[in-house]
């Protein structure tokens, strides 16, 4: 979830002998105890046996279990669906979105981007509060397209539709913000120049911009991704009982039947699933930037 | 205005109307005489307000929530500025290492972080409480405020330091009067992002409280299964409010890049 523009410019000219080498001390051990360890936990709890799954000692059971049952299977198929989707139409609305605010300038876009930092701030829960009004039956939405017939669908919340749409609504402002911070780079000289050396509109797109947008557009793919299939508030109340992903799977283990070995396992594959899929998609994407 | 900056305002108008409209909703039918939803808006009333002045479950997570969130935000607001000021100023090797450790609650779903931290604490025949909360918080929030402090860190000049320390400054006084001041922004920022972070937080604290360290978005979250009424929208209206609070005093007093 952090952009690649993460490595903090250094002052390199005086490093005099301070007191402060090793100020990040404190917080590394804190997180190696409150963090590194706990997760460490986590992935033996996920080898060990329980009430579903009966062996002697440490092993991959529960693996075997959750995947070879097709109600699991269904689970980990669905969340990798459902985050792939709010990734591909939040970037579908998100580029369009970004160029726009590049096009105004710099000067208006700033205050713009004021406003997309607003839901990450009030947080998933009151946000999708306001998708369960909008999206009810009878709601706002749902209410005049049944009355004049516009739509076949008989319901919104519960559907897969509905968890997408609350995703692509949360993902939204980050795929903005990285795309356009990509897209600010571009120096105005250039697209200038491109133009009297006679690129049309599409040329232009196709040839410059695209291109030298291409890492924004990546990290956006990235934070869209892990931000969906992260996601616990959204797929819960949007998706309930019928679209249950591996992070609600989680929560159903827990609050459900407290069996901690297969929350464990489930957790560990919802991790093994995100990170196969980002070390792949930056695998194959690598090779598009220079 | 070419027709290019005129659709282009279009586009971004629709997109700020997708993006707050679930808010906008919560706020409306916070002033709704209905008693569950949905229901049309028939008329305006501040019902479900002073309801919520009589209703102790809300206000006492609202009491916890904010008590959590300002011990974790200030926990972690200190230990990101350490952490930031290393990573900033002393370019050594395993660096990257450390860096990535303390980015790596970033990569984790929250709800996976909160497990562990269930599952530790079993182990350790500890119970939950306030503390355990806390903690998984300030994991969770760190480096957010270490990559704010970082931002204000890279533009801070460090030579400022070591003219202070060449005169005779102690380290103490150097921190305290040269570098402390200069990336105070940077740590305010860092403190009220946290602070919202954490109030707003469910997932972390979904497995760690129980009826009495219940948080805010917890008691919600109970409140929201059984029903959707105008008293948990009022609640919503409230968060939203602190968030266009704290949005308009990040971005407008301190001009920082929240995600840059």
């Amino acid at each position: 979830m952090v952009s690649s523009a993460d490595s903090p410019e250094t002052s390199p000219a005086t490093v005099v002998e301070t007191k402060w080498p090793t100020s990040a001390l404190p917080a590394a051990l804190f997180l190696s105890v409150f963090f590194l360890l706990p997760l460490a936990f986590v992935l033996l709890l996920s080898l060990s046996p329980n009430v579903l799954v009966h062996s002697h000692g440490l092993g991959f059971g529960n693996f075997e279990y959750l995947l070879s049952k097709p109600y699991y299977l269904s689970v980990l198929v669905r969340t990798v669906r459902i985050a792939a989707v709010t990734t591909v139409v939040g970037l579908l609305i998100g580029y369009p979105a970004a160029y726009s605010l590049k096009l105004l300038g710099e000067r208006v876009s700033s205050g713009l981007i004021i406003g997309f930092t607003f839901p990450i701030l009030a947080g998933p829960l009151v946000v999708v509060l306001g998708w369960m009004i909008l999206l009810a039956d009878g709601g706002p939405l749902l209410g005049p397209l049944h009355k004049w017939n516009l739509i076949r669908l008989p319901h919104l919340i519960g559907t897969e539709t509905a968890v997408v749409i609350g995703l692509v609504h949360f993902t939204l402002p980050f795929v903005i913000l990285s795309i356009y911070s990509s897209l600010r780079q571009i120096p105005d000289d250039l697209i200038e120049a491109a133009r009297s050396l006679g690129a049309g509109t599409g040329n232009l797109l196709v040839r410059v911009i695209w291109p030298l947008s291409l890492p924004g557009v990546i990290s956006a793919s990235l934070i869209a991704f892990s931000l969906a299939a992260s996601a616990y508030v959204t797929p819960y109340y949007l998706g309930g009982p019928g679209q249950i992903t591996l992070t609600t799977l989680v929560g159903e283990f827990i609050l459900g039947t407290y069996n901690s070995q297969m929350a464990a396992a489930a957790s560990v594959l919802l991790l093994i699933t995100m990170f196969a899929i980002t070390f792949a998609f930056i695998k194959f994407t690598s090779r598009f930037v220079r | 205005m070419t027709a290019k900056r005129l659709l282009a305002w279009i586009f971004l108008g629709l997109i700020y109307l997708f993006i707050l409209i679930p808010a906008a909703i919560v706020i409306v039918d916070s002033f709704s005489s209905a008693t569950s939803f949905p229901s049309p808006f028939e008329s305006a009333t501040l019902h479900w307000y002073r309801a919520l002045l009589d209703h102790e479950e809300f206000l006492d997570s609202i009491r916890v929530s904010a008590l959590v969130a300002a011990i974790a935000a200030s926990a972690s607001v200190v230990l990101g500025f350490l952490a930031a000021y290393a990573l900033v100023r002393r370019p050594v090797k395993g660096r990257d290492a450390v860096q990535t450790l303390l980015y790596g609650p970033l990569f984790v779903p929250q709800i996976v972080i909160g497990l562990a931290t269930l599952q530790i604490l079993s182990l350790a025949k500890l119970r939950i409480s306030l503390v355990s909360l806390i903690i998984v918080h300030v994991v969770y929030l760190m480096p957010f405020t270490m990559r704010l402090v970082m931002t204000s860190l890279s533009r801070f000049d460090f030579s400022l330091e070591d003219a202070a320390l060449s005169l005779g400054a102690s380290y103490s006084r150097t921190l305290w009067h040269v570098t402390l001041p200069l990336v105070r922004t940077g740590l305010i920022a860092g403190f009220l992002f946290a602070f919202i972070l954490s109030f707003v937080n469910l997932p972390l604290s979904l497995f760690l409280t129980n009826s009495r360290t219940a948080t805010l978005p917890v008691v919600m979250f109970a409140y929201i299964e059984s029903r959707i009424d105008p008293l948990v929208a009022a609640v919503a209206s409230m968060i939203v409010v602190a968030a266009v609070a704290v949005t308009v005093v990040l971005e407008r007093i301190f001009r920082l890049r929240l995600l840059g």
